[in-house]
């Protein structure tokens, strides 16, 4: 007899069920609805960064065949109600000033929106767009965060008088003075991070949709969470929530950037209800790269305690953060990037004081691992510490990273350190990378005037993060399954994938705790009127979706057991679910279709009164005992002197997010991690000049790695450390774009150290490597 | 603006017609007058390769391209090289079994410019299919699963676990 192996999806490499639309291109972006009679919005923006506005003239281009409507900043704002956009609106509340959804007295950044047009084509809408007159008066730009801090500029927002947000005082974590006092030295650097930005194939984009005679407002968003948009724009259009239903299908990537709903995309519902026609809105890339949003322009003044062999004692930190115009995010961060600065060491003391600056500068917004700051500045200092004291970098962490179950078990800002595999992951890297070997190589290459270095860094990251004992839930993600007529399981998720394959992963996991087949099960995604409440971000979907997902098809199964119990005159334990039919276990010839059952269900007085029968079962997820993600980044570099490019030779991952759902998505989500920490250090700049000029707003400006800079990765995996009875799935999605861009700038590091060459910033194209060994003068 | 002009040309071996201002791109006209939306627009200034499609057999950009110099071509989207039903061809479906794409808007242009380059060299090496894939832009996947799905569909053995 043929031996059965029961085949589980969980840990599989399933093929995802995206890709079949995807690759056939079926798949329907936002850009692809089109709708009866729908319209077409641009917008008119401002040329300068901070001015002004004395004078508008909209007459011609309303004249313009073809135009519908032309709307300027304070028409639109009479048919708006006042309120938050964007981040600050989904998480519940604006941090820092009001402002306009167009500009109506000031504008504040290059690309700032002035006048919407609405008109038959997109051709036709940039025509009348050209066809307005802005007249500003121009103020001086406040074109950096140091330029922000001088009481003489102008400020951005006249109402708060300066153009720094309200700072908070030093927060003191552990014994920090105590820890300076004990430590043989201080090692001080000026660490800073550049501006670049989340860049999705796809641009923001919106089909917003009102119809006069039902009331209500239809949104085709591209979007990381439909409810986040439908709650904002109900809110600022004056409509009850029920009145409107935000959709969305497939999303082309986001990172953070779509994040709720923008400015430009309320305003276009605001046309369309004006008007009463749908109105089309898509982002074209030079909007994109301008005004999106962009993020990670913060500089650090550190401190490290340090004692003689290489232990850090403490941390003074004090972080100047660029929030751009408009702040939002911004604003948010320091907490996160305070406490998480220690990362996996022991420390004894930090303080963290921070500082938020407005500037004539797009938007800080989300961007994969939006508080990467505090690995970047910890493991370059870990290095420069390093350096200095003469001990190799490996051994340096190890002397300083915490033992899972050992003294300290918290950060010493706070966070339970259970299940931290930081010490594993360094030691594997040393199993998997041969360092003796790397540096014979190294020393022979210097000899022929090549140079070769080696940079490692580590990091952990809370997705979600382990429970504290007696502490908080982790979360509460809603989740409904429904078993279908046809026997098929539908999920329905307030997850809202845009290239994380969850309409796969989350089906993995239904499937396996069901039993039935991974054709069978169904995710639905994306429709406020199907799915609950929900988002995607901060790597939380693994666990609490994945755990969701398992815990509601464990639900349902209870459900469907207990009514085939009632009709096979069993009790439910001695049921098994098999090959699409409920039967009592060693009765094959009990076994009920599960359509049958569901038929069962549906049919009035099958089943005693006190029986429910209900097949569409909800519940809601508490993210169980969580636990980190984390992990070690091994570069080896090679730095052409003569040019200043950098050709990554060999690039070594050994991470671990817990139990894997499916091995190819998670190395999909390390690998586009690690590809944008290369283009952010060997490419990427989201670049103004001194006056508040955008510089990089065109993929000729704006470079991304292309498969020529982006080398294969090695990737292990640790799965390690169970914390959960059922769920020890962990995000992964921001630990790669978090930890290489200081793996990189540590390798580029050690290459030029016989330059004498410090590494303080974070991008270093080919004109800076030159500046740095002194090939060339600094700009 | 301009008076539309007539446009004869033949789209996944369909002869079509169309009219269109001299202005209006190739990648407008497919998407919106010929509803062939799986055509991607990504820059508009032809940098990142989304909107690649194939015109008498060689990969174009449809977005710097004006749909009236499309006349009397023979144009192949991405929808004309995918089955009946949906079904995929075997660089597809290569580039599924190697969890190739992530949110698929650039793929597209990936296959289309794939498509080309197995056209003349079915056996191509890895270099040379980063050579020839560097001018389409991902941001998701650092590319390596697209390679590997591309290497594979020329026949070569790609390591498990890719």
């Amino acid at each position: 007899m043929e031996q059965v192996v029961a085949e589980r999806y969980t840990g599989a490499r399933v093929k995802r069920s995206e890709d079949q639309r995807i690759l056939t291109g079926r798949g329907r972006y936002v850009d692809d609805v089109q709708l009866p009679g729908m319209l077409h919005a641009a917008f008119v923006r401002s040329t300068i960064a901070h001015g002004r506005i004395t004078g508008l003239d909209v007459e011609e281009a309303r004249a313009l065949p073809g135009v519908v409507a032309v709307l300027t900043g304070e028409e639109l704002e009479a048919m708006v109600e006042p309120g938050a956009v964007g981040m600050a609106a989904a998480m519940g509340g604006a941090r820092g000033p009001a402002f306009t959804l167009l500009c109506t007295d000031k504008v504040r950044l290059v690309g700032d929106p002035v006048v919407l047009v609405v008109a038959e084509s997109r051709y036709v809408a940039e025509d009348a767009c050209e066809l307005i007159e802005v007249d500003y008066e121009d103020l001086p730009a406040v074109a950096s965060a140091e330029a922000a801090l001088d009481p003489s500029n102008h400020p951005i927002f006249e109402d708060l008088g300066s153009n720094v947000m309200p700072v908070a005082p030093p927060n003191i974590y552990g014994d920090v003075e105590g820890a300076f006092a004990r430590a043989d030295r201080v090692i001080s650097a000026h660490l800073r991070q550049h501006r670049h930005q989340n860049v999705p194939m796809e641009g923001r984009a919106v089909v917003a949709s009102f119809d006069p005679l039902t009331g209500q407002l239809t949104v085709h968003a591209a979007t990381q969470g439909v409810h986040m948009v439908r709650s904002t724009m109900a809110k600022r259009l004056g409509l009850e929530p029920t009145d409107v239903r935000v959709v969305a299908e497939e999303i082309g990537g986001s990172f953070g950037l779509k994040f709720g709903t923008s400015r430009e995309e309320i305003a276009v519902a605001v046309a369309s209800r004006h008007l009463g026609v749908p109105v089309k809105w898509i982002e074209d890339r030079n909007e994109n790269l301008t005004v999106s949003g962009q993020a990670r322009e913060e500089s650090f003044e550190v401190e490290a305690a340090v004692t003689n062999d290489g232990v850090v004692l403490g941390l003074k930190v004090k972080m100047l953060l660029d929030s751009g115009a408009y702040p939002g995010m911004g604003g948010m961060l320091a907490g996160i990037i305070q406490g998480m600065i220690p990362g996996p060491y022991k420390m004894q003391g930090l303080s963290f004081e921070s500082t938020v600056a407005i500037t004539n500068k797009a938007s800080y917004v989300a961007y994969r691992g939006p508080w990467a700051a505090e690995t970047w500045v910890r493991e370059r200092l870990f290095d420069m510490i390093a350096a200095e004291l003469g001990i190799d970098p490996y051994e340096l962490r190890l002397r300083n990273v915490v033992t899972d179950g050992e003294p300290p078990l918290t950060m010493v800002t706070g966070r339970p350190l259970t299940g931290v595999t930081a010490r594993q992951s360094l030691e594997h890297m040393a199993q998997r990378v041969d360092f003796a070997e790397f540096r014979r190589r190294q020393a022979a290459a210097r000899e022929e005037g090549r140079y070769l270095g080696l940079g490692m860094a580590t990091y952990i990251e809370a997705a979600p993060g382990p429970r504290a004992e007696g502490g908080p839930a982790l979360g509460s993600e809603q989740i409904r399954a429904r078993l279908e007529a046809d026997g098929t399981v539908s999920v329905f998720t307030g997850q809202m994938p845009h290239g994380q394959g969850h309409q796969t992963t989350l089906a993995q996991i239904a499937a396996d705790e069901f039993g039935v087949p991974f054709e069978d099960v169904k995710v639905v995604v994306g429709d406020t009127d199907a799915v609950p409440s929900g988002m995607t971000g901060g790597s939380r979907s693994a666990t609490l979706a994945g755990g969701a997902s398992l815990t509601v098809a464990r639900a349902l199964k209870g459900r469907v057991l207990d009514l085939a119990g009632h009709l096979l005159e069993a009790s439910a334990a001695d049921l098994e679910l098999v090959d699409r039919t409920v039967a009592v276990k060693g009765v094959p010839t009990s076994a009920l279709p599960l359509a049958a059952i569901a038929a069962a269900a549906a049919e009035p007085g099958r089943f005693p009164a006190e029986v429910d029968t209900s097949l569409d079962v909800a519940i809601v997820y508490d993210g169980g005992k969580g636990g980190w993600s984390g992990g070690t980044h091994c570069a080896q570099v090679e730095v052409d002197v003569a040019t200043g490019l950098v050709h990554i030779d060999r690039y070594v991952v050994v991470e671990d997010c817990g139990v894997l759902i499916n091995p190819a998505i998670v190395e999909g989500q390390v690998r586009g991690g690690v590809a944008q920490g290369v283009g952010a250090v060997l490419l990427e700049r989201s670049a103004y000049d001194d006056n508040g000029q955008f510089l990089a707003g065109s993929f000729m400006d704006y470079l991304l790695p292309t498969a020529m800079e982006v080398p294969r990765i090695e990737i292990e995996h640790l799965e390690t450390v169970p914390l959960d009875a059922d769920v020890n799935f962990r995000g992964v999605g921001e630990g790669g774009m978090i930890v290489t861009p200081p793996t990189i700038g540590n390798a580029i590091a050690d290459a030029l150290s016989p330059f004498g060459v410090q590494i303080l910033e974070q991008h270093l194209p080919p004109n800076r490597i030159l500046e740095l060994i002194g090939t060339i003068d600094p700009e | 603006m301009s008076e539309p002009l007539d446009i004869d040309l033949v789209v996944n071996g369909q002869p079509r017609t169309g009219r269109a201002e001299a202005r209006r791109t190739l990648a407008d006209f497919l998407r919106d007058d010929l509803q062939l939306t799986g055509t991607h627009v990504g820059c508009e200034h032809g940098v990142c390769g989304a909107c690649t499609v194939l015109l008498d057999g060689e990969p174009v950009r449809s977005c710097l391209m004006f749909a009236v110099q499309a006349g009397g071509a023979e144009v192949t989207t991405i929808e004309g090289v995918t089955g009946p039903e949906g079904a995929m061809n075997p660089l597809q479906d290569a580039l599924w079994s190697s969890h190739s794409f992530q949110c698929g808007f650039c793929t597209p242009g990936f296959v289309m410019q794939a498509t080309a380059l197995l056209a003349e060299q079915p056996d191509a090496d890895e270099a040379t299919i980063r050579a020839a894939l560097s001018g389409n832009i991902c941001r998701c996947t650092g590319y390596e699963s697209i390679i590997d799905g591309v290497l594979r569909a020329a026949g070569h053995d790609v390591a498990s676990g890719h």
